[in-house]
């Protein structure tokens, strides 16, 4: 017997398309190039993978210490550090242009210029399957409001993005917006193929013994199972108000924290800081999937896609009756 | 051999360091034989049903037995992660990843090595010694820590070894710390190692600098960095040095003291 269908397209909207043979894909800051991991397991079955953040010219990051490990997550001020646009191309889409796994490449900017400089550049950079633009950034020209804190300034970068390239547009959502859907919408209509959330929440520690906090840039990401229910909520209200495809991620260390996501709503999901601790997690989850949609009966991954989130089934309900009337 | 993640077994724990202990743990065929000194482990420090800590710990290498697929850790019960390792017993499984990191490398016309240890940090120079004396190469150790307690034990390193000691409370060897010995050494050496505290490094580089004549002798630095990954996709674990930022999980732990930029 066949197993269960988890192939998926998050771009259906788009003629260059996004199609995964599975949905689970490693974050972007959590996987490298690609290539660190080619070593532990094979790179190639994944269903994609998101490379490390991009920036126009080269960043050298943050000073140490970057990262710290708080209860069940860990809170990182990389600063992105990465190579800038320029060698960022001549070093790995070649490489990846060999492999049969789709690569979303993540940009990064702090202005509209920047960002559409860097989706102009990759649009026709062979090897590269999709942008993810990552709007928790601070925009210079807002004061260093971050992006995605507003609905407007996310429609404007996706709209720019969207204009000048062809590729599938995914748009990071950042859990510091007050509301979120709103923010979904706003990438929606803009342009966007697909929404991916969350990225990490801002936080900080303090060394009590020398009165400061630990990290150099006092503040960093919260990622890791802390902050699995915050991202779990905002992909079951997102889902409820965009009819893009999502993907999920926020915290995934098993099979379970991944149906949790499925459920709330998401096409996809993202694996990030559980990339750290257990290398094989991508791998596990690929494997245990189809198993477990086949011990629900399921025949393809779409049969929980939502299940626990009534109005946005009813939404589709509505949208594939429509479409079917056209 | 490419890093492997693999399920390990301790097979013996012995107390050392005062509140340290020496943890034997098996690893896969061959690993053994292919340590470098310098190299580590990322072990997940807790055990099934739980997701705190979080984070694999590191831990070098202190000395492989091929004969029996294993090698020695020595694990200081710091916080969480190296407490939840200390308190395991024997036959307890753990989650490993490993070998990572680039190791020591002993210049090939190099007579004389001076080994400046602070700590836990004794643990990738007693492995590095022991290569030494295999080669036939003369081995001065420095030791430092808080007490005599603290200390390594002597039956640990190869008996031509110079050992030499220092406590912070006077109660053996010399009273002080144990960068104020290394100076004496610097005319015989042909190059030093050292492992430690940061601070360590620091007041080792200013002790040596008005005795080292064109950066001789040449001085490697084993740097201890909070990891993530372990395998340079995180960059949480950087060194800056004069070349720019280096994932100290694969371009280090071990650097040349005079390339990094304080
Ligand atoms: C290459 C390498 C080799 C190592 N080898 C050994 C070894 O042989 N033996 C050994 O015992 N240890 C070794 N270590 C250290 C070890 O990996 C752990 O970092 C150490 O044991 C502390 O972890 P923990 O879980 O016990 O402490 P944690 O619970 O993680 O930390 C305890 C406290 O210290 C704080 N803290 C931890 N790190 C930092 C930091 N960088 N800056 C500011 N605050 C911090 C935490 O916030 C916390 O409050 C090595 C480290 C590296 C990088
Ligand atoms: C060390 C580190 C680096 C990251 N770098 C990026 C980045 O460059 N761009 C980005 O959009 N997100 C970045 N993220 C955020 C992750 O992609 C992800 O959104 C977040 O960590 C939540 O998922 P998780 O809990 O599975 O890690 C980074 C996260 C971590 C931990
Ligand atoms: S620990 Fe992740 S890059 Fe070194």
């Amino acid at each position: 017997m066949t197993l269960p269908d988890i192939s998926v397209d998050l771009a259906p909207n788009n003629p260059r398309e996004l199609r995964l043979a599975n949905p689970v894909i490693p974050a972007s800051g959590c996987f490298g190039y690609g290539q660190e991991y080619a070593h532990l397991i094979d790179v190639q079955r994944l269903g994609a993978f998101v490379s490390k953040g991009i920036t126009p010219k080269p960043r050298s990051g943050n000073p140490m210490p970057r990262i710290v490990e708080t209860p069940a997550g860990m809170l990182n001020a990389i600063g992105l550090q990465n190579p800038g646009l320029r060698d960022f191309i001549k070093k790995y889409p070649p490489i990846w242009n060999d492999w049969t796994v789709p690569v979303i490449v993540n940009i990064s900017a702090e202005t509209v210029e920047d960002f559409v400089e860097m989706a102009a550049t990759l649009d026709e950079v062979p090897g590269i399957a999709g942008l993810e633009v990552n709007v928790s950034c601070p925009n210079v020209n807002a004061g260093g409001f971050c992006f995605g804190w507003d609905a407007d300034m996310t429609a404007e970068v996706t709209r720019a993005v969207r204009a000048v390239t062809t590729l599938p547009v995914i748009v990071k959502l950042s859990p510091g917006a007050i509301d979120i859907v709103e923010i979904a919408q706003a990438a929606e209509e803009a342009g966007a193929d697909a929404v991916s959330l969350i990225n990490t929440l801002v936080g900080m520690t303090i060394d009590t013994r020398r009165r400061k906090p630990i990290l150099a840039n006092q503040t960093g990401g919260l990622s890791g199972p802390a902050v699995k229910p915050v991202a779990v909520r905002m992909v079951y209200q997102v889902a409820q108000g965009v009819s893009i495809p999502i993907v999920g991620l926020g915290g995934i260390t098993s099979l379970n924290d991944a149906l949790e996501f499925f459920m709330a709503g998401a096409s996809a999901i993202q694996v990030g800081t559980a990339m750290f601790v257990q290398p094989t997690i991508a791998m596990d989850l690929i494997d245990q999937l189809p198993v477990w949609l086949q011990q629900q009966g399921c025949e393809s991954l779409a049969d929980i896609i939502g299940s626990a989130n009534p109005r946005f089934r009813a939404k589709l309900a509505v949208e594939s009756a429509e479409s079917a009337a056209v | 051999m490419p890093p492997k993640l693999f399920q390990s077994e301790i097979l013996a724990i012995e107390p050392e360091l005062g509140d340290a202990s020496r943890v034997t743990i098996s690893v896969p065929a061959g690993m053994a034989n292919e340590v470098r000194p310098g190299q580590f482990v990322h072990i997940l420090p807790r055990g099934e049903g739980t997701l705190d800590p979080l984070l694999r710990r590191p831990f070098s290498v202190m000395r492989p037995r091929p004969e029996n697929q294993s090698v020695d850790i020595l694990v200081r019960p710091f916080g969480r992660g190296s407490g939840w390792i200390a308190r395991q017993k024997i036959g307890a499984s753990l989650d490993v990843l490993g070998l990572l990191g680039n190791g020591f490398s002993i210049n090939p016309s190099a007579r004389n090595l001076l080994m400046v240890a602070g700590g836990v940090g004794a643990a990738p120079l007693v492995m590095l010694s022991e290569e030494a004396v295999e080669k036939g190469l003369n081995v001065t150790f420095l030791m430092g820590g808080a007490t005599a307690a603290a200390l390594l034990s002597p039956s640990q390193l190869p008996e031509s070894v110079e050992y030499v000691v220092a406590t912070d409370d006077g109660s053996q060897g010399h009273h002080g710390f144990v960068t104020d010995l290394a100076p004496n050494y610097v005319p015989w050496a042909d190059q030093v190692f050292t492992c430690g505290p940061e601070m360590m490094f620091r007041s080792l580089r200013r002790a040596l600098e008005p005795h080292r004549l064109h950066r001789k002798p040449p001085i490697q630095v084993s740097m201890e960095r909070s990891m993530a990954c372990g395998i340079g996709a995180c960059l949480g674990c950087v060194v800056e040095t004069k070349k720019g930022m280096s994932a100290s999980c694969v371009d280090g732990p071990v650097y040349d003291l005079d390339l990094i930029d304080w």
